[in-house]
């Protein structure tokens, strides 16, 4: 899998102290995310799995088959919420 | 939102940071309606263009800003209000609009979902027609405004509905909250009449006095305090006001409200006020950046500085709990930032008897002895009537 990354582009987000704060206009849900997720967050979109995995993995210093598994674990969460998809598509 | 946790949290790390988390801009003046309670003036003096507030946007959401309110005025007549909202939509902020919704159809209710506005809020006076259409001063306002309504939530938007109280249609409540449970929308009750943003007092006439307010103030199903001694249930209230920020919080602390500390109000002329019931001018973004204006215009700073616990005479009162005092207000109607004000005390005292104090005097009652009459309104079936609203 190396699809392509992209917010729900309904979201509302703004950046407070480093993480981000995405409201739905939908359920009107406020989600607050950690500082990972925030790094995902600003630099995912438009990017694929394993260019985000890449700079997680220079980022915090890790291998990068765990910033990979970390990354799908954390999109997955993402996904369920409705804040980031991974596009079908472009799975590899 | 505002009363969660998470945003609890969110607002005290705003205030603590100055960060101008929700701002309201009013995008015109001008307006379709001629409510007779309305504290603007309907023409032009030269509005913000196009480019000039999408700049406006783009400073906010650099600064910060994640919730935006749109209001006027009518704000659909605005011909550019479209790519206005396209741009707010771009730079990712949350939008709420306000607007009587007479120009809303199916094909702008769909745009407006297209657009991901999360809320809209429109004003409504009763729920009879003569009685709406005759505070609008627009025949057939009311039928309009409720198909645009079904237009709304036919595209799934989330519809609230404001209801200003005032001597025409204090008694509306009542049907409103009937409707609105028709609707299955949410409601606030509005009894804030502002004096005119020009400092004409007249529209104060059209208050409801303290006694008249007094069968809103004691339905259990408005006012917690009709059956409860416990001020904190206040949170639920769904009275307030229509104007607000929408942020308001226990989180504030020993700040009066968010204005200045957290959101702030912008007119269609670019003039920036901590609140649109706050006229204390600090800056016109024709001239200085909104940056320049929020950090450093020492009016803002000035508002920034209030303190609850030092305000000098409403810091020593002994109803405070019941006092929903409101800084704008007390410098519109009293002259002063800090100061204490009639309406607020002749109401505070209300509430404190019915929430069970006996005698209740505020400190600047206290000082200066009320001669409206306002304590010795008698409350003979208080307790009759939180019975009937609680079961």
């Amino acid at each position: 899998m190396n699809g392509q990354i992209t917010r729900n582009p309904k979201l509302a987000w703004r950046e407070v102290d480093g993480e981000m704060v995405i409201i739905s206009p939908e359920d009107s849900q406020v989600h607050e995310l950690n500082e990972t997720a925030s790094l995902v967050w600003k630099h995912s979109e438009g990017k694929t799995l394993d260019e985000l995995a890449e700079k997680i993995s220079a980022e915090y210093e890790v291998a990068r088959e765990t910033a990979r598994a970390d990354l799908e674990e954390l999109l997955a969460a993402l996904g369920e919420k409705q804040l980031m998809f991974v596009s079908p598509e472009a799975k590899g | 939102m505002p009363g969660t946790p998470v945003m609890d949290g969110l607002i005290r790390r705003t205030v603590q940071r100055h960060l101008p988390w929700s701002v309201h801009v009013d995008l015109t003046y001008r307006c379709n309606e001629r409510c007779i309670h309305c504290y603007l003036d309907h023409e032009d003096h030269g509005e913000m263009k196009t480019p000039e507030i999408k700049n406006v946007f783009q400073q906010l959401a650099e600064s910060g800003t994640l919730f935006l309110t749109l209001s006027g005025g009518e704000i659909f007549l605005r011909a550019d209000l479209f790519e206005l909202l396209e741009c707010a939509r771009s730079l990712h902020f949350d939008i709420s609009l306000k607007t009587n919704a007479l120009l809303i159809d199916g094909e702008r209710a769909r745009k407006l979902r297209d657009l991901s506005v999360r809320k809209i809020q429109i004003s409504i006076y009763s729920s009879e027609a003569e009685v709406h259409d005759a505070i609008t001063k627009v025949r057939g306002s009311l039928e309009r405004t409720l198909s645009a309504i079904r237009f709304l939530q036919a595209e799934g938007l989330k519809v609230k509905i404001a209801c200003p109280l005032m001597k025409q249609n204090l008694l509306a409540y009542r049907n409103v909250q009937a409707l609105a449970t028709e609707l299955g929308v949410p409601y606030v009750l509005d009894m804030t009449i502002t004096p005119k943003m020009d400092g004409d007092m007249g529209l104060l006439q059209l208050r409801s006095s303290p006694k008249e307010l007094l069968p809103i103030l004691q339905d259990a199903t408005l006012n917690p305090r009709a059956c409860s001694t416990d001020s904190s249930a206040a949170q639920i209230l769904p009275t307030g006001s229509a104007t607000s920020s929408g942020m308001e919080s226990q989180a504030y602390d020993d700040i009066p409200c968010s204005a200045g500390h957290n959101s702030c109000y912008i007119s269609p002329y670019g003039d920036v006020f901590p609140c649109v019931q706050m006229p204390v001018a600090t800056g016109n973004l024709r001239k200085q950046s909104f940056e320049d204006i929020w950090f450093r215009s020492a009016e803002m700073n000035r508002v920034r500085a209030v303190r609850e616990s030092q305000l000098p005479v409403c810091s020593k009162c002994t109803i405070r709990q019941y006092c929903e005092r409101c800084p704008g207000l007390a410098q519109m109607e009293g002259g002063d930032l800090s100061g204490a004000y009639e309406r607020a005390c002749e109401l505070a005292e209300l509430n404190a008897r019915i929430g069970g104090v006996t005698n209740p005097v505020s400190a600047m009652h206290a000082q200066k002895p009320n001669t409206s009459g306002a304590c010795s309104i008698p409350l003979p079936n208080a307790a009759t009537e939180a019975r009937i609203g609680s079961s």
